[in-house]
């Protein structure tokens, strides 16, 4: 029987079309159809000003709109060979930790919500309001924040509100192991998410998965650990687990939040005095920068006149995850409601992955990147 | 008589299906960022269960994307009468960032289905959301039910 989900159905939040090959209970196989979201913004940004184009980088995801505008900078930077003052660099770390954090509750209560675990969505959605809060507090807003400008951020944060995200910071670390204990020992959620799903390192290396995805198939890859500011000023170590299923997706999430909590409050403990803004000359030429997104790796590939953007191209990582996802991790489930749970344990941002349509010479054939079967 | 209890009932169960029809996420997020405890969403009888078929309100979000072109309309058909659509965000109102030349968007929404009612904002916070829902939704859910008739 072929099973046809969405593009809007009960079980997805955002639009996409899932055909599932069912045998009984079983799933054969799965086809995945995008293009429901594709809005051509490389294409928008082509021939733009830097100060244009970055608040369509902001919108290329709402959900992790913080690091595309902080890679978008970070590669104009790289071809002005300039880098952003130490305090703005600092700041940075912080709204990127405190981003990921409210991502990653956001991907846990979203697994919780397709296993029908409410209680736990529930809390996870409580545990990320005050996260909000603090991202309100630093920059103003809650989902698109502007906050990066070439050469540093857009404004100084004052001391009483990084004294305000550090309590707020205590207070989440103080009630969060509760959950953690919850889910890792709940023996209900155990049965729908341990040894369901399951991808090895080297699948997990063959679908380029990337990010709590790859982490939690053992690839030990966070870019975190080369960027100059993580480097250089912080202490930070990268979190992975070995057994592959969407236990240790959530758990590696789950783990991943302390770490940002301490990331935060080293920032807000070590934040040297000083500018947030640098004047930066950009010139001619074509740059490169990737960073670490909750959900694994973003890439921006940027080509300048010195003015305008001549060409640009933005990987994401959701399209990697889900291709990893519908090749290898469905082919071990045993329900249509298994394949939903796993579907969410991916963490799949669709707004994100739509970058590429596919069209024959007179434009008249389209089909959008990333339409495949498992088998 | 019937009229004033179907009124009553309707107040108070609101069923929301929502349409993400090519935006960034950061509205959908915003909603559900209302079912969080701190908003409550399900206090006020609303819910949301992207299920157009059972949907009295249609919350649109993004910008009508090619794909989206015809199955907008298609899933508007499909939600019962009375039905109320609430436009959330900038995208489906104007196209936001997205309504440039050389992108694939086609905004407004309300070329392709009715709109009953319209919120700015990139993203319009919660609790305005909650607010245009409880504002717009009851009240009109009855009007366009009485028309009908
Ligand atoms: S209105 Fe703004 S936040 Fe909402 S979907 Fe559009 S771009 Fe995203």
């Amino acid at each position: 029987m072929i099973l046809p989900l969405g593009p809007i159905h009960p079980g997805l939040k955002e639009p996409l079309r899932l055909k599932l090959k069912t045998q009984g209970e079983k799933v054969i196989s799965a086809e995945i159809d995008y293009g429901y979201v594709h809005r051509g913004i490389e294409r928008i940004m082509e021939g733009k000003t830097w100060q244009k184009a970055i608040y369509l980088a902001e919108r290329v995801c709402g959900i992790c709109s913080y690091i595309h505008t902080q890679t978008f900078a970070e590669t104009f930077e790289k071809i002005s060979g300039e880098q952003a003052p130490l305090r703005a660099q600092y700041l940075r770390v912080l709204t990127n930790e405190l981003d990921r954090i409210q991502s990653h509750l956001l991907a846990n209560s979203t697994f919780f919500k397709a296993i029908e675990h409410e209680t736990l969505f529930m809390y996870m959605l409580a545990l990320r309001e005050p996260v909000m809060d603090a991202i309100e507090l630093l920059t103003g807003n809650r989902v698109n924040m502007g906050w990066n400008v070439v050469g540093g951020v857009r404004m100084d944060a004052k001391d009483i509100h990084l004294q305000q995200i550090m309590e707020i910071m205590i207070k989440l670390e103080a009630g969060y192991d509760r959950y953690v204990e919850m889910y890792e020992q709940g023996p209900l959620v155990g049965l729908r998410s341990k040894k369901v799903g399951r991808m090895s390192k080297e699948d997990a290396i063959k679908g380029r998965a990337v990010g709590p995805i790859g982490r939690g198939s053992g690839l030990k890859h966070d870019l975190r650990e080369d960027h100059h500011t993580y480097r250089d000023h912080l202490d930070f170590k990268v979190i992975w687990r070995k057994e592959g299923d969407n236990f240790a997706r959530n758990m590696n999430r789950f783990d991943e939040i302390p770490q940002s909590i301490s990331l935060i409050k080293q920032v807000i403990e070590n934040i040297p005095k000083g500018d947030t803004r640098n004047k930066v000359e950009i010139g001619k030429g074509y740059g490169e920068w990737r960073n670490e997104a909750p959900r694994g790796e973003v890439t921006y590939m940027i080509e300048t006149n010195g003015n305008l953007i001549n060409n640009v191209s933005i990987r994401t990582p959701s399209i990697m995850n889900i291709d990893s996802c519908a090749r290898y991790m469905l082919n071990d489930v045993a329900t249509v409601s298994d394949a939903i749970a796993t579907y969410a344990s991916v963490d799949p941002c669709i707004a994100c992955a739509e970058r590429v349509i596919v069209a024959n010479e007179k434009g008249e054939e389209k089909h959008y990147q990333g339409i495949f079967d498992i088998k | 008589m019937l009229d004033a209890l179907k009124d009553i009932v309707r107040k108070s169960s609101i069923h929301v299906c929502l349409v993400n029809s090519g935006g960034c996420n950061g509205c959908d997020i915003e909603v559900v960022a209302l079912l969080s405890p701190r908003y409550d969403l399900e206090q006020y009888g609303i819910y949301v269960h992207n299920n157009p078929r059972e949907a009295d309100v249609i919350l649109v979000t993004g910008a009508v994307t090619e794909q989206w072109k015809e199955n907008l309309r298609r899933i508007y058909t499909k939600a019962p009468e009375p039905k109320v659509v609430v436009a959330l965000g900038n995208c489906p109102i104007s196209g936001d960032v997205f309504n440039q030349e050389g992108s694939s968007v086609n905004a407004p929404v309300s070329d392709f289905i009715p709109v009953d009612a319209e919120l700015s904002g990139c993203p319009p916070r919660p609790s305005e959301i909650l607010e245009a829902i409880l504002a717009v939704a009851p009240g009109a859910i009855a009007a366009k039910g009485r028309q009908k008739k």
